[in-house]
């Protein structure tokens, strides 16, 4: 079983054409920025907007003290709750789900099947995410062999925060990786991610020798890596590579607030403020003269 | 062969029109109700075909006509600019009933004089007894009539208004010219002896039409002479000679045909007017501009007669002319038809006879005519096919972009087929045209109203299936029941219910509008509608008497989503799983979700049920069968032309309810899709607001699924568009890459877009259940509008605010 907390067809801003995006879950990063909270935990994780909570009670009664309502309001005690799925399509109004479900190859596919129209007119496919979707094992080679059985194209967006053993299991696999270049200094990024900046810079030159085509990814986020001096060290490190297609920079924005709230969790990077595209207009035009083919995604 | 269009802006004549037209408040002109009431009273005892084209002469003899400072096409519907001219012998029940509110209406409201009121006092009370809708109501039978006032079947603007949905020949009057129609009107009239058996008729008709045409002629030639004066007192040597033109086009086309682009353009306009001033129907369309007017525009753009900023000013101007044209409602019928709009349909692309790409510069000219316009007028159609260029949809994207909801799209690739399929020739097929909003017919061929007949409320009609029979709105029983939902002891018996009772109003649909075709026949048939109308002349009738080449009409269907939806959340939830019993959801039904666990109930059902418009075959499968059971029905009926000429006269389904959803939701109680009481039903064959979660390419799934070839009458579909989705030309590609893939691979029907505002944004902050559709699409990230916090959904919204 694969664990996937969402199927998202028609995605045009993850690769060409139009896609399918397969979001799955479990990461090995901690990024303090992440767009996606509900895909660090490998396991179902129970998510609550409580503005569409009609109080039908219906968590409560499962009963182990995990979901209680205290001063009228639903209180969620996370460490309480051993196995999430019991969660799953209990609450009437879905203010509470549970994000992550465990589906079969054959049950992904046949959602991936449906938009093929869709993918021949436009030359898309599908785009693997997360969470880090290499880290899935054999199921996932399982399903991409599938893909490649049905001519759809596939990409897949990574951290290469993996052991290469790993990685290497996908290189002939995956049509198109999509590479996070995060930071080159070793403290600045365990600090923010909890990884380790050589393994993934080792990864990238090994991705690089092996010929294949990629696309660098740079998540720009104030207080990180939003200056000068970091992000021209990104751009020349994806220079100094080969076989990279393109490099594409991505402004922080504040859309996963909510989701923190929902998942109980703190999102310290909640207040920061969003960049605007023309901020990264120098880091484009300098990428663009280090012979780089350089966009700004949405 | 593309033209370079440079001009970005209107000039400064067509921005000052502009302002004089949007400025213009709406009042109402009495004129032609007054020349109608004598001429009826003077020759109360003629033929009603003769009392018609003597009234149709007075009008255009009389009428104010007036030429506005600075338009280079002339020619006016009615005493005052946006004036709306009342038209007594179809109905004044509702004009006297509603004269004082006219000013009140919420919206489309009308601004009228104590005189005028007084005025149209006095003509109504003449009219009583002898209108259109008098006569119609009482050709229904009394069982029909009752389900016609329990609003489950409507059929009023029927009979308040004319027909129209249709577009005449235009390429034969630009061809032949108006004198060219009276010669072959006469030949036809010479040949014509006593031994046919319809002698009388015919010499009334044909009289009757070269009354017309000759009164359109004068009508004309009042321009003539108008813009002659002016050009006379006119100091302006530009507008002087301006005017001096206008003179000479309107003497040269009020007998013969056109010789350039200008000249076609204005007797177009003329035409399409003087349809309008016979008759009140609405979506008098124009067909296929780009094709008929293409010959004199390259006539005259090839030696330089003209050059391209003159005729997109030309063109420009006509739209304004369009916008011009008002009519004013019965307050129930606006509610159906909101903003007041005539439908004047324009369309433009397509194939040519032999399946090539017909596509012209004239085609993007218009296309940027109206992009530059914005206007509500004319409905601008692009009939597409899988060989239109990426240059062309390109350019559709971009005017779309401009967020005014066209142009809309037809697909050729299903609706030829079809059209084949029914018969039509191929030469006609390859030629239709949309009419109004999205529905199709052969532009000059077709009769009225290829769809816009009764209204049938699918959703009432599922209520009283699980009745017995029972309507609860009007507490009758029009035509008893299989039993009770809470006796049905499988899915399939309340299929077997939904058959039996929708087949039942199927056919009291198609009584009710052959009551409203037999009184339109007797009491207001059109004259120069029949005469622009292929094969009237030759036959000798008017349309409504058979003189159409094709006679194929539609009702339309309102609910579809919801019937589906309702369907499923029933098979799944009460038969399938038993989370709900049948006792419990008919409770519910009743009392709106307003008891004990009645919300829960309904979340139930709105969140544990699949939803028509996710590419689910579960609920997709029940749509189509069940909406199958009417169309099975609705093709054993004839229309009233049946054996009297065209070919066809019979019905096909349709969806093109306009905003329709709203006023017939309104009337209907609860639903099992979890909808509560009196709220809009879904639009169209659009999904219902907010249920549609997967995205465009799952809704372009579902919408496939139904029998598209069944409801040439239009399947409708509106998709909402984030302008961030066209913010750059990759986001543009992928757009038109999905259009494509909906209309070559998957045959869909129709689209049209309407950008995300942030009018709706705010709403949908406000009733995040209403609006659970709405994504925001960014790299690797995905959530729904809904879910964002609300200081996020502000930032969205300000930025929506600017990007617009």
């Amino acid at each position: 079983m694969l664990t996937v907390f969402n199927i998202q067809r028609y995605s045009i801003h993850d690769g060409n054409g139009v896609r399918t995006n397969i979001f799955f879950k479990g990461c090995p990063l901690r990024c303090s920025w992440c767009n996606n909270p509900e895909s660090l935990d490998p396991a179902p994780s129970i998510m609550f907007d409580e503005r569409i909570c009609h109080k039908f009670g219906e968590c409560r009664r499962i009963g182990n003290g995990g979901i209680i309502l205290e001063n009228d309001k639903l209180v969620i005690n996370r460490d309480l709750i051993l196995d999430t799925t019991v969660y799953n399509n209990i609450c009437p109004s879905k203010a509470l789900i549970v994000s992550g479900q465990e589906k079969t190859v054959l049950q992904i596919l046949q959602e991936i099947e449906k938009d093929i129209p869709f993918y021949n007119m436009s030359g898309g496919g599908v785009t693997l995410t997360g969470g880090e979707p290499l880290s899935q094992g054999a199921e996932l080679i399982d399903l991409i062999i599938q893909l490649k059985k049905r001519g759809i194209h596939v990409s897949a967006e990574t951290s290469l925060h993996l052991p290469w053993e790993t990685i290497e299991n996908y290189v002939n696999l995956i049509d198109l990786f999509l590479v996070d270049l995060k930071h080159l200094d070793n403290d600045k990024f365990t600090e923010y991610t909890g990884g380790n900046a050589t393994l993934v810079m080792e990864n990238f030159k090994k991705l690089d020798e092996t010929g294949r085509k990629f696309i660098v990814r740079v998540p720009v986020i104030p207080g990180f890596n939003f200056s000068s001096a970091e992000l021209f060290a990104i751009i020349d490190f994806a220079a100094g590579l080969k076989h990279v297609s393109e490099i594409n920079f991505i402004p922080f924005h504040a859309l996963a607030k909510e989701k923190y709230l929902m998942l109980g969790k703190d999102y310290t990077f909640g207040n920061h403020r969003c960049i605007e595209k023309s901020e990264l207009k120098p880091f484009t035009e300098y990428a663009e003269r280090k012979g780089l083919i350089s966009k700004i995604l949405n | 062969m593309i033209s370079d269009i440079k001009t970005t802006e209107i000039t400064e004549r067509i921005a000052k029109l502009k302002s004089n037209v949007l400025s213009a408040r709406s009042t109402i002109c009495t004129e032609r109700a007054g020349f109608y009431t004598e001429i009826y009273q003077e020759f109360e005892r003629s033929p009603v075909i003769l009392k018609r084209a003597y009234a149709l002469e007075k009008t255009l003899k009389k009428m104010t006509i007036f030429i506005s400072e600075g338009e280079l096409i002339v020619g006016n519907q009615s005493s005052k600019l946006r004036a709306a001219p009342i038209f007594p012998e179809y109905v004044t029940s509702w004009i006297i009933n509603e004269l004082d509110e006219f000013e009140k209406r919420p919206g489309d409201a009308f601004y009228i004089t104590g005189e005028q009121k007084q005025e149209l006092k006095e003509i109504c009370s003449w009219w009583k007894g002898k209108t259109l809708i008098e006569r119609g109501y009482s050709l229904m039978s009394p069982l029909n009539r009752e389900i016609h006032d329990s609003g489950i079947i409507r059929a009023e603007g029927n009979l308040t208004s004319g027909d129209a949905h249709i577009a005449v020949n235009f390429e034969k009057i630009l061809d032949i010219g108006l004198g060219g129609y009276l010669q072959s009107i006469e030949l036809i009239q010479n040949k014509l002896t006593d031994s046919d058996a319809r002698f009388f008729e015919k010499q009334d008709f044909y009289n009757a039409l070269i009354i017309g045409i000759k009164a359109f002629q004068t009508f004309i030639r009042r321009f003539e002479t108008l813009s002659f004066e002016l050009s006379q007192c006119e100091t302006d040597l530009r507008r002087k000679s301006e005017l001096v033109k206008i003179s000479e086009i309107c003497n040269s086309i009020s007998e013969n045909p056109p010789s350039g682009f200008y000249e076609a353009l204005q007797l177009t306009w003329f035409v399409q007017l003087i349809l309008q001033i016979e008759s009140n129907g609405h979506s008098v369309s124009l067909g296929r501009m780009d094709q008929y007017l293409y010959r004199f525009y390259k006539n005259d753009i090839i030696p330089g007669k003209i050059n391209e900023d003159f005729a997109l000013e030309l063109l420009e101007n006509t739209w304004l002319k369009l916008l011009s044209v008002n009519k004013i409602r019965s307050w129930s019928h606006t509610r159906y038809s909101a903003g007041g709009p005539l439908y004047q349909n324009v369309t433009i692309g397509g194939q040519t006879i032999d399946g090539k790409d017909a596509v012209n510069e004239l085609s993007f000219l218009i296309l940027d005519s109206v992009g530059r316009m914005k206007l509500t007028q004319p409905n601008l159609s692009i009939r597409f096919h899988k060989n239109i260029s990426d240059e062309f949809l390109t350019e559709c994207v971009n005017v779309i972009g401009k967020g005014f909801g066209m142009p809309a799209f037809n697909n050729d690739e299903i609706v030829i087929p079809s059209l084949i399929d029914l018969g039509i020739k191929k030469d006609d097929a390859y030629n239709y045209s949309a009419i109004g909003c999205i529905e199709i017919a052969v532009p000059g061929k077709w009769g009225y109203r290829c769809t816009g007949m009764s209204f049938l409320n699918f959703m009432r009609v599922f209520l009283a299936a699980m009745n017995n029979g029972l309507d609860e709105m009007s507490g009758k029983t029009f035509h008893i029941g299989t039993g009770n939902f809470e006796d049905f002891n499988r899915f399939s018996d309340l299929m077997l219910a939904w058959k039996d009772q929708v087949g039942f109003y199927t056919r009291a649909t198609v009584e009710i509008d052959t009551a409203a075709d037999l009184a339109l026949e007797e009491l207001v048939p059109d004259i120069l509608c029949s005469a622009f109308v292929d094969d009237c002349i030759s036959r000798g009738k008017t349309i409504k008497e058979g003189g159409s080449v094709y006679d194929f009409i539609s009702g339309l269907q309102v609910g579809i989503a919801n019937l589906g939806n309702s369907l499923a959340a029933i098979k799944k939830l009460v038969f399938e799983e038993a989370t709900i019993s049948k006792e419990t959801l008919t409770e519910n039904l009743k009392n709106n979700f307003e008891g004990k666990d009645g919300e829960k109930i309904r979340q139930l059902l709105l969140n544990y049920a699949p939803k028509y418009g996710n590419d689910d075959d579960y609920v997709d499968k029940l749509l189509y069968e069940a909406y199958m059971y009417y169309i099975d029905e609705l093709t054993k009926y004839h229309t009233t032309r049946f054996g009297r000429g065209p070919f066809g006269c019979r019905y096909y389904a349709g969806t093109s309810s306009i905003s329709s959803n709203v006023p017939s939701g309104s009337v209907v109680p609860a639903t099992p899709d979890g909808r509560k009481a009196f709220t809009p039903l879904a639009e169209g064959s659009s999904p219902t607001s907010g249920t549609d979660t997967l995205g465009p390419t799952a809704v372009f799934k579902s919408v496939s699924k139904l029998p598209t070839n069944k409801i040439l009458g239009g399947v409708l579909l509106n998709q909402k568009l984030a302008p961030s989705a066209l913010t750059n030309e990759t986001q543009k590609q992928k757009l038109i890459s999905i259009i494509r893939t909906f209309f070559e691979t998957l045959k869909g029907w129709h689209v049209q877009y309407n950008i995300v505002s942030r009018d709706t944004l705010l709403a949908a902050k406000k009733n995040p259940e209403n609006y659970r559709d709405l994504v925001v699409r960014v790299a690797g990230y995905s959530a729904f509008f809904t879910t964002l916090s609300p200081d996020t959904q502000d930032d969205i919204i300000a930025r929506t605010e600017q990007s617009l």
